[in-house]
Formats: C-alpha cells, sequence, structure tokens
C-alpha cells in the first residue's frame, strides 16, 4: 500500500475581523483559525490516491496545540493517521527552519511514497517549505502540480509553467505540491465523521491515530528551529491602505439602479469609456 | 575570474526566450549594485543559449557565468539545481545577494538552493533596498549587532494588508524572489560591455530522476490580447461554455475589445488557452478590463493589475477582485452584463447626440 504524507497547517482567518490588530498585524491568541485552504487541495489529492490507488494517509502539523484541529478536519476528509509537532522552540520559525523540522517529522515517520504539500500558506505565503523539505530529504519534487497518476513506483504529472503546462515522470519517492488551479474543492467528507467523533472521545484509540511529538521526540536538533535556527527575522512591517487603494462598489437592492450609478461615475470620473464604444 | 562579490541575478529562459522578469530583475540588481559599489553577476543555464548572454549585458549584466549543457534543454528541478550549484561553487566564496523570480521556475528552484545553502530566502518581494540594521532581540544573541548595506527584502503579507521587511544579515547569499513586473527593467543599451565566463557541471544520475514527457507552450499571438484596448473577460463564474456568449455580447458594444479568460476557465475547457490572462496567460495593459465572475486571484492579477480601468462583476461582495478593481458589482454576472451592454449603449449615444449638438 502506498504511503502517503500530507503537511497541512492552521493558519488565522484573515477574511474575519477578529484577531487583527489596529496596525493590521494578526494576534494569533484572538484570531479564528482554519486550515490553510490551500492544503485543502492537498489533502483531496491524498484522499484521491487513497481511493484510487489504496494508501494510507498521514497528515502532519507543526503549530501550537490548538492545531491539532486540522487534523481532526482531515480525518473527516478520509485522512488515516494525524501527527502534531508542537514545542515552544519551534516560534518564529522562518521556512527553512519550518522544513527542518517537517523534514525530521518525516524521517521519524520512515517509509514513505508521496509527500503532499500545499502550493502556499495564507500566513506564511512563501510557497517554500515544500520544495525546501524535499531538499532535506534528498528527494525529486513537482511543484504547482495539476493533476497526477501512479503506475507501479513511477508517478505521472501534469504541472503548470508560465505559457501552459509540463507533463513529467519521476520514480517514487516525490515530493508534489499540489497546485489550487484546475480541480475545485469537493467539499463532502470521505471519512467516517461519526466514527471519529467516537475514537476522538477514547484516549487509547485517540493516541493510536493521533501523535502529538515534541522536537525531543523526532531527535531533532532545537539549534537549527526556532529563532536561533532561522537565517531571517522580519524587521518591520507597515499596514497598507486597501490595495489599489479605492474600488467604488455598487451594491443593492436593484441592478438596474447598481449599474446606472456605475455609468454615471464613469462619466464623471471622465474615463473617456464613451470614446471606445460602438455607437 | 568571476566577481564573487556581485549581486547575483539567475536569468530564466524557456526554450532559448529569456523571461521579462530577468529584465525586471537585472534592473532591480543595479540598484542594488549601486549601493554597494559593485556589479551585477548573471547566470544563465540552458542548452544552446550561449548567445543571450550579451542581452543580459546590454539589459543591466556586467558578467554573465554561463552554464550550456545539453541536459538543461528542458528545465527540471535537480538538473538545474546542480547548475545553479555549481556556479556557487566555482565562486569560492558566496555573493552578498542572489535573486530569481516569482514564476514557477523561481518558486521551484530558489527554496532549494537556499536550503542547500542553509540561508535565508524572502519570497515575491515586491521591493528592494539596501540599508542598516540592528539586531537587539535577546533570545539568540548570536545574532546581536549592527549590520551594515544589507539586503531589505520587503514583501506583502497577510493577504496583501500589511507590508513586511525580511532581513537576513547572518547568512550570505541574502536571497530572494521578486513578483512579476513589478522591478523596472532597465532600457536596452546595446552600448553596453561585459564579461563573459562559462562553468561546466558534473551531473549526477540522481539529477535525471525527473523526465518531462511533453512541454505545451502556447505562444500563439491568435488573439491579440496584448494591444486590445478593451478586454471583457470570464471566469468560473460563467458555470459553463456558453457563458461566454455573454462575455463577447458585452465585448461586441466596444470598438476593439478582445474576449479574455481566467485559468480556470480555460483548464475547463470553455474556451482556448489563447485568451488566458494571467501569470501563465497573457501580460495585458488595456484601457478597460472587465472581469465577469472572476474572483482575482494573485495569479490572474498580476496578468492585468495594469489596466487603466478595471471592473468587475462578482457576487461575492468579499471576492479579492473587489480589492484592487477600480469599479466593482457585486451581483449575478448574468443579469448584470446585458444591463451594462444596454447602458453602455446609450451613454455612448447621449455623449455622441451631445458633441453633434
Ligand atoms: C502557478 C499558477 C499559475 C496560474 N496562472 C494563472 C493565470 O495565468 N491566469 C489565471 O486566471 N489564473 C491562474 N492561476 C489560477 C488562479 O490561482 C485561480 O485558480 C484562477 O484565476 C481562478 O479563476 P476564476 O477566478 O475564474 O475562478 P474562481 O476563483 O473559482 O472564481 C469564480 C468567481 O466567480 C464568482 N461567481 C460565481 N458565479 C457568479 C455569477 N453568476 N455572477 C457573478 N459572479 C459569479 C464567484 O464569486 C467567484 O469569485 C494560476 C495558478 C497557479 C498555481
Ligand atoms: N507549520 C506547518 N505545518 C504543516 N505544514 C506546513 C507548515 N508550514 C508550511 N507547511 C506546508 O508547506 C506549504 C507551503 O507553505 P509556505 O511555504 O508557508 O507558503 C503549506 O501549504 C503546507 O503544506
Amino acid at each position: 500500500m502506498l504511503k502517503v504524507v500530507v503537511f497541512i497547517k492552521q493558519v488565522p482567518d484573515t477574511s474575519s475581523k477578529a484577531g487583527v490588530n489596529p496596525d493590521g498585524t494578526i494576534d494569533r491568541a484572538r484570531a479564528k483559525r482554519m486550515l490553510n485552504p490551500f492544503d485543502r487541495y492537498a489533502l483531496q489529492k491524498a484522499i484521491e490516491i487513497k481511493r484510487q490507488y489504496g494508501a494510507e494517509v498521514t497528515c502532519v502539523t507543526m503549530g501550537p496545540p490548538p492545531a491539532v484541529e486540522v487534523l481532526v478536519e482531515a480525518f473527516e476528509h478520509g485522512a488515516d493517521y494525524g501527527i502534531l509537532l508542537t514545542d515552544k522552540r519551534l516560534a518564529a520559525s522562518d521556512t527553512l527552519a519550518t522544513a527542518y523540522a517537517l523534514h525530521m517529522v518525516v524521517r521519524h515517520i520512515g517509509a514513505f511514497d508521496v509527500i503532499l504539500t500545499g502550493l502556499q500558506t495564507t500566513d506564511g505565503d512563501t510557497a517554500q517549505v515544500g520544495p525546501q523539505i524535499a531538499e532535506r530529504l534528498h528527494i525529486a519534487q513537482i511543484t504547482y502540480c495539476e493533476g497526477l497518476s501512479i503506475s507501479g513506483t513511477t508517478l505521472s504529472a501534469r504541472r503548470v509553467v508560465e505559457g501552459g503546462f509540463q507533463e513529467m515522470e519521476v520514480q517514487l519517492p516525490v515530493l508534489i505540491t499540489v497546485a489550487n488551479s484546475a480541480t475545485p474543492l469537493d467539499y463532502k467528507r470521505f471519512g467516517d465523521v461519526a466514527a471519529v467523533k467516537e475514537f476522538l472521545r477514547h484516549p487509547e484509540e485517540r493516541e493510536k491515530r493521533i501523535k502529538i511529538v515534541s522536537l525531543d521526540t523526532i531527535g531533532a536538533d532545537s539549534a537549527r528551529t526556532g529563532l536561533v535556527g532561522s537565517p531571517t527575522v522580519v524587521g518591520k512591517t507597515w499596514k497598507l491602505g486597501e490595495i489599489g487603494g479605492s474600488c467604488v462598489v455598487f451594491q443593492g437592492e436593484s441592478m438596474e439602479r447598481e449599474v446606472s450609478e456605475l455609468i454615471e461615475k464613469l462619466k464623471a470620473d471622465g474615463k473617456g469609456v464613451e470614446e471606445l464604444i460602438n455607437a | 575570474m568571476p566577481n564573487p562579490n556581485n549581486v547575483v541575478v539567475v536569468a530564466e529562459q524557456l526554450q532559448g526566450d529569456l523571461q521579462q522578469i530577468t529584465q525586471e530583475l537585472l534592473g532591480a540588481a543595479r540598484g542594488l549594485a549601486e549601493k554597494l559599489g559593485t556589479g551585477v553577476s548573471c547566470f544563465l543555464l540552458g542548452h544552446g543559449i550561449t548567445p543571450l548572454a550579451e542581452r543580459l549585458i546590454h539589459s543591466g549584466a556586467d558578467e554573465v557565468i554561463v552554464v550550456d549543457d545539453p541536459q538543461l534543454k528542458e528545465y527540471t528541478t535537480l538538473t538545474y539545481r546542480r547548475g545553479v550549484i555549481a556556479i556557487l561553487e566555482h565562486l569560492k566564496t558566496p555573493p552578498p545577494i542572489v535573486l530569481m523570480g516569482s514564476t514557477t521556475i523561481g518558486r521551484d528552484l530558489a527554496p532549494r538552493i537556499a536550503a542547500y545553502m542553509e540561508v535565508g530566502l524572502t519570497a515575491d518581494c515586491t521591493e528592494l533596498d539596501i540599508g542598516d540594521y540592528e539586531h537587539k532581540g535577546k533570545a539568540d544573541p548570536t545574532k546581536v549587532g549592527t549590520f551594515n548595506n544589507i539586503l531589505y527584502a520587503i514583501r506583502p503579507s497577510f493577504g496583501e494588508s500589511l507590508k513586511a521587511r525580511i532581513l537576513g544579515p547572518w547568512k550570505k547569499p541574502q536571497m530572494a524572489t521578486t513578483r512579476i513586473g513589478v522591478m523596472q527593467a532597465l532600457p536596452l543599451d546595446k552600448t553596453r560591455k561585459g564579461a563573459v565566463f562559462t562553468v561546466a557541471v558534473k551531473f549526477e544520475q540522481e539529477d535525471f530522476r525527473v523526465k518531462v514527457v511533453k512541454t505545451a507552450r502556447d505562444v500563439s499571438t491568435s488573439v491579440n490580447l496584448t494591444e486590445a484596448k478593451v478586454i471583457v473577460s470570464g471566469g468560473a463564474g460563467l458555470g459553463g461554455p456558453e457563458g461566454f456568449d455573454v462575455v463577447r455580447d458585452l465585448a461586441s458594444v466596444f470598438k476593439d475589445a478582445v474576449v479574455g479568460a481566467s485559468r480556470r476557465a480555460v483548464d475547463s475547457g470553455w474556451i482556448p488557452y489563447a485568451h488566458q490572462v494571467g501569470q501563465t496567460g497573457k501580460t495585458v495593459r488595456p484601457d478597460i478590463y472587465i472581469a465577469l465572475g472572476i474572483s482575482g486571484a494573485i495569479q490572474h492579477r498580476v496578468g492585468m493589475a495594469n489596466a487603466k480601468t478595471i471592473i468587475a462583476v462578482n457576487k461575492d461582495a468579499d471576492a479579492p477582485i473587489f480589492k484592487f478593481a477600480h469599479y466593482g458589482i457585486v451581483g449575478d454576472l448574468y443579469q448584470v452584463a446585458p444591463l451594462l451592454k444596454k447602458e453602455l449603449i446609450k451613454m455612448a449615444r447621449e455623449k455622441g447626440v451631445k458633441a453633434g449638438a
């Protein structure tokens, strides 16, 4: 059976105003939490592989204790096992330090065939952690993957590139970052939601499915994680006005009204739209 | 021997075409190099690409370091990784700064190089600068100190609501990728002179683990998106190929309008790829861009954000496109588009009457 590892992260929900400080930074303690939307595509791809080829799917997340919530969500989607890496010495890890810690989780797991990550996170927003895990594990990667199939030990994939796409073949193991384009999300839960609720209630069952590990458990070197292990720091932040600044939005009861208000505004702003029309 | 103290740009070419991002990076690198009092080196990898070195010099490079090898004909992560590492190791001392593009290649390759070198990498920068920094944080005493002339890598964060300056003065090279279409390319200067060096690379068997079976690049110019004055685009919100009838109908109002599309509409097979606008489609700068049922993902936005007037129609008031469009209508495009068509015609007629009177 294929062994699939999926990296998922819990991120602050920036669409809700809760936990957003006046200066635009996030107060993670107060912010609502959610599964990184890009990681849903990775999770969906993992479940597809499981349904199509048969696979054991292990989800891994690194974060503070509440991050266990994303593992529960992953079980509902059909994942088999979850690992939460949580440790105070991970705080303020940049991508290099995060990838170091996450690759140590993979080493702790042992054998694997396919590692899936999201394209990027909505808070870190770098798309770097996936390739950096692959580098640490000395394995091949396919980033921006839009579709894949597996035959024996060969994985075929389609990758987005400027101007089109590439089709490629790779021998397992491989790390894939899953693009958000092409396949829309399927909101069905493929896991047995009632059974998930049930095993979460029994500490023994729960422990079989969810492992909570620290840097010591996985044998990671704390000098390579957190602030100490990160070659970069955030020096300064500014709040931006709404970008582009000033979208004039027409919204209301009647479409006729909205459209005619837009036209009036275009005229008033002297956009010269009239000149471009066939009249 | 190439100068290891230069600011480095890793060039990007696809099948022998230099990508625009490379000129943008060279423009940015020159600015940094002038502040540092050093030059600009460009790494150029591929097969049969040595003649491109001159273009790179005309675009701002002082030195071009070429790896020209049949194994680099197609881009693959591991072979290009080996090539870049070979050049960096050839330089003996690591350069101060290495820049790449936030493209599907740059974002594939840069993180692997950074992890190999164990250095920092800042993604998707929109500004780069040089300055000083005093690190006071006591959490790690080995980091404390004052650092002069380091890279300021500035990038948007948290859904573009914040801008952050990322610093990594402790290790060299300081690495960054920059967003497409943001840095200023320099005008081509055919009188510029520079030096070209070549480096040989020794591949390992493991570098060939990924085989490219096919590369489909559509460079068709059958649809003239880049020169159109007006673009009316449709996205997944159209719900099906027939939706493009509505898009075409609205476009027919304008004198010189072309139909555009989001990648999702193209991938759904509703319209050919030649219509796609965005990072992996065309970059456009029309006077008017009307987006019907397009959410405004960053990869779409980088292709059309320079339109003079952007009008978005979307039924979701929270769609990201309303953050950067100039005008927006929240509503069902199937209701809005016909009304918009009618009103636009009326508007032009009224104007015509006034002009005639
Ligand atoms: C490497 C890479 C490169 C990419 N390159 C590109 C690119 O070049 N160009 C590109 O466009 N994308 C590109 N993408 C994909 C991009 O990330 C988005 O997935 C894509 O742009 C989404 O297309 P969309 O807005 O049509 O679809 P969606 O994001 O699904 O948005 C559809 C919108 O329609 C609205 N809607 C639905 N029904 C209606 C209705 N009846 N009336 C009005 N509104 C309605 C919805 O509210 C929604 O906002 C790329 C992705 C990757 C990973
Ligand atoms: N703390 C984390 N825990 C688990 N996975 C992560 C974490 N951070 C990043 N990842 C994975 O790496 C991908 C890219 O993240 P980023 O480089 O932060 O944009 C995400 O989509 C996740 O799949």
